[in-house]
């Protein structure tokens, strides 16, 4: 066997598998994206690039890019901010960490469908045990309808996000955190270091690849999530709370545009891809 | 989208017909050699009872033809779209479909969908009752039988509506007014508005109609931005803004505010009869009436049904036809009819003593001759969203009436066009 057919050998199943996966279903979608497609999903002709102008057109698509881009940059900020320090607790030592992991980590098992209904049953306006408690203390006078507005609604909605992306990010920071020799910081506090000065001079640039990974990666996830929006709100009422996934799924499913669908689906694509480029370029850049 | 006729949307057990279809096959393929048919019935869940009762049906229907098997596979309404476009764009479609009448025309325009005619004797078209086979009619061909079909009227509280002054219920939207600010007075919410999901749409459509208004003009462009919708949705409005309805209507799926009507906390509500079976089964002390959707300047409701359709791809088409022909026999349909709350579609239901003799079901009954039926359009789907999007924005208080529906009859006109 020739020495150059190896490698190929070797990462020919891989190959074969994300041909199968990623790349004929991405081609299909293209090919839907550039055609009319009747609601039931029979391609009737070619329309070139009439979808995506339409798509552009659309205030209802103009309105969900910019939701998306807010949700994204809410729930991934949100959580990045709220997990790092519960990362640095977890870090300690301390009694009973080991039960404090697992409950902060429990949530991970639960379906974010699941997540979405039980909070959307506390926001509810009649009965749920937000407002109960709300009341009860005196902060509101009487019940609020959470979901019937956009304005209450959305805000909910990314809180429900970054509850759900916090396990998966403590986890990544607790395991960057464990990758951190003890003996630099005896060295610092030996230096005369405060916990303060360690902590931004240290532990902050060291844990800096996490972070980094830990954001691009809840980047591509949130932007792409779906339960928590559509099972709340399904993206009203007004198309209020639409982003762009939910959006598609409507256009899709709910109101058999399939053509339309597609080229959103596109669109996402290209925008997810680009936000993810250039924020790994610009850490690149500061890294360097 | 769940179409109109359905039931109580209970979260249902979504099958893959397309797996399981596959999967059947494999197993069959030995028993195919000896000449066995199988059918393959995709059928929606109206309610829990749905699911057990065709595959009653299925088994009847096997005994009576030895070498038939019978495959039901139940989905949600929520799903349904999702499914048929799946098996349909797969080109592996079931023998037999429930389906939403207004999906018809595109279907018909796909060409996925059986001409029923050369099937159909006088006979066997004569036990229909012919208001409820006209929608699966399309250019004089039937296409469609319909399995399920609903009218609406309005459900009021007997205790708050006699405390009101409407021991019988609101004859005109002035009666539902009024009586409603006697109810907000004495503490409850008067009139039950929903605003969210699916059929947001519908329950404006009862006031439109009643104002003498349409949706669709003769040209098949939209007309409810006429005066009459103006004014239908001027009327939503004003209860909106002065607290006649729940608060919050955009939070108000119709389900919730059927709850909140088994809840005694609702005075009135428009929805279809199964509401009926719900109140027995869930609030049977709750004293309520039913009467016609409340009058504007004439009286309307909104009728619709569900349709069964044969795939033109089907390999067992007889067969197909002979499990409609049983299916639409009297006692299937009495069961069918009883268990999920609908009205019956066949003479011989209706003139069943259960159904004859209900005055409930029998207030839906009287109100058919003025029902609109949804109008068989391609397009429909982004019309309703369209309308959905427009009452919720002038519900919310970001649109005045005028504003909201021009807005909206733009978007629905485009959507007609692109079908």
């Amino acid at each position: 066997m020739p020495r150059a057919a190896v490698p190929w050998l070797l990462i020919g199943p891989s190959l074969v598998l994300a041909v199968v996966v990623i790349f004929y279903p991405f081609v299909e979608i293209v090919d839907l994206s550039l055609h009319d497609v009747s609601p039931f999903g029979i391609v009737r002709g070619f329309v070139g690039l009439a979808n995506y102008a339409g798509a552009l057109a659309d205030p209802v698509f103009q309105g969900a890019v910019l939701r998306t881009l807010e949700w994204t940059a809410a729930v991934v900020g949100g959580t990045v901010l709220i997990s790092l320090p519960v990362a640095l607790v977890l870090a300690e030592d301390f009694h009973g960490r080991g039960i404090a992991r697992t409950l902060v980590l429990l949530p991970w098992s639960i379906s974010l469908a699941m997540a979405a209904i039980v909070w959307l049953w506390s926001f509810n306006g009649d009965y749920g045990m937000v407002n109960a408690v709300l009341q009860q203390v005196g902060l509101i006078a009487k019940p609020v309808q959470w979901m019937a507005r956009g304005s209450t609604a959305f805000p909910v909605e990314i809180g429900v996000g970054i509850l759900v992306s916090i396990p998966f990010t403590v986890t990544i920071l607790v395991g960057g955190l464990a990758s951190i020799p003890g003996e630099i910081y005896e060295a610092a506090r030996i230096d005369g270091a405060g916990p303060f000065a360690q902590f931004r001079w240290m532990t902050l640039p060291l844990l800096r690849p996490f972070v980094t990974i830990a954001v691009v990666l809840n980047m591509i996830y949130v932007f792409n999530s779906f339960p928590i929006i559509w099972v709340m709100t399904e993206g009203g009422p007004d198309n209020s709370t639409h982003i762009l996934v939910t959006y598609l799924y409507e256009l899709a499913f709910r109101i058999g545009q399939p053509g339309l669908a597609a080229a959103v689906s596109v669109a996402m694509l290209a925008i997810v891809s680009a936000i993810t480029m250039v924020y790994l370029r610009l850490e690149e850049r500061e890294a360097a | 989208m769940k179409p109109g006729a359905h039931g109580s949307a209970q979260a249902g057990v979504r099958r893959r017909p397309l797996i399981a279809a596959a999967g059947s096959a494999l197993m069959l393929a030995p028993l195919a050699a000896r000449a066995a048919t199988s059918l393959h019935v995709t059928v929606a869940e109206y309610s829990n009872a749905t699911g057990p009762y065709f595959m009653q049906m299925a088994k009847e229907f096997e005994a009576a033809n030895p070498g038939v098997t019978v495959h039901i596979d139940v989905v949600s309404w929520d799903t349904l779209l999702q499914t048929l476009q799946t098996d349909i764009s797969g080109g592996v479609t079931p023998d037999l479909s429930i389906i939403g009448t207004r999906w018809l025309l595109t279907f018909v325009k796909d060409g996925v969908a059986e001409p029923l005619d050369h099937f159909m004797t006088p006979a066997f078209r004569d036990r229909f009752i012919g208001t409820f086979l006209e929608p699966g009619e399309i250019n004089g061909t039937v296409y469609g039988l319909p399995i399920a079909a609903s009218a609406r009227a309005m459900f009021y509280n007997t205790e708050m509506l006699t405390k009101a002054g409407f021991p019988d219920g609101p004859k005109t939207w002035d009666d539902v007014v009024a009586a409603s600010r006697k109810i907000k007075a004495a503490g409850g919410y008067g009139f039950g508005l929903q605003g969210k999901e699916i059929e947001t749409d519908v329950y404006w459509y009862y006031a439109l109609w009643s104002y003498g208004g349409e949706l669709i003009d003769k040209q098949g462009k939209a007309a409810f931005d006429s005066p009459a919708g103006i004014k239908a949705l001027t009327l939503y409005q004003m209860m909106v803004q002065q607290g006649l309805t729940q608060p919050g209507v955009t939070d108000y799926t119709r389900e919730d505010v059927q709850n909140l009507f088994k809840q005694g906390r609702v005075g009135m509500m428009i929805t279809a009869p199964f509401l009926i079976n719900q109140i027995a089964a869930e609030a049977p002390k709750l004293q309520y009436g039913i009467c016609p959707v409340p009058r504007g300047t004439t009286s309307a409701t909104y009728a619709v049904t569900d349709s069964i359709v044969m795939f033109g791809n089907s390999h067992a088409k007889d067969t197909a036809w002979k499990f409609l022909d049983f299916l639409f026999t009297k006692g299937p349909r009495v069961q069918f009819n009883k268990n999920e709350g609908f009205l019956p579609t066949i003479k011989a239901v209706a003139t069943d003593p259960y159904f004859a003799d209900n005055p409930r079901l029998q207030v839906f009954v009287k109100l058919l001759p003025v029902a609109q039926f949804a109008p068989t359009v391609p397009g429909w789907e982004g019309m309703a969203q369209a309308v959905v999007d427009a009452v919720q924005s002038v519900y919310l208080g970001k649109a005045t009436p005028q504003a909201a529906l021009k807005l909206a009859a733009e978007q629905a006109d485009r959507a007609l066009k692109q079908g």
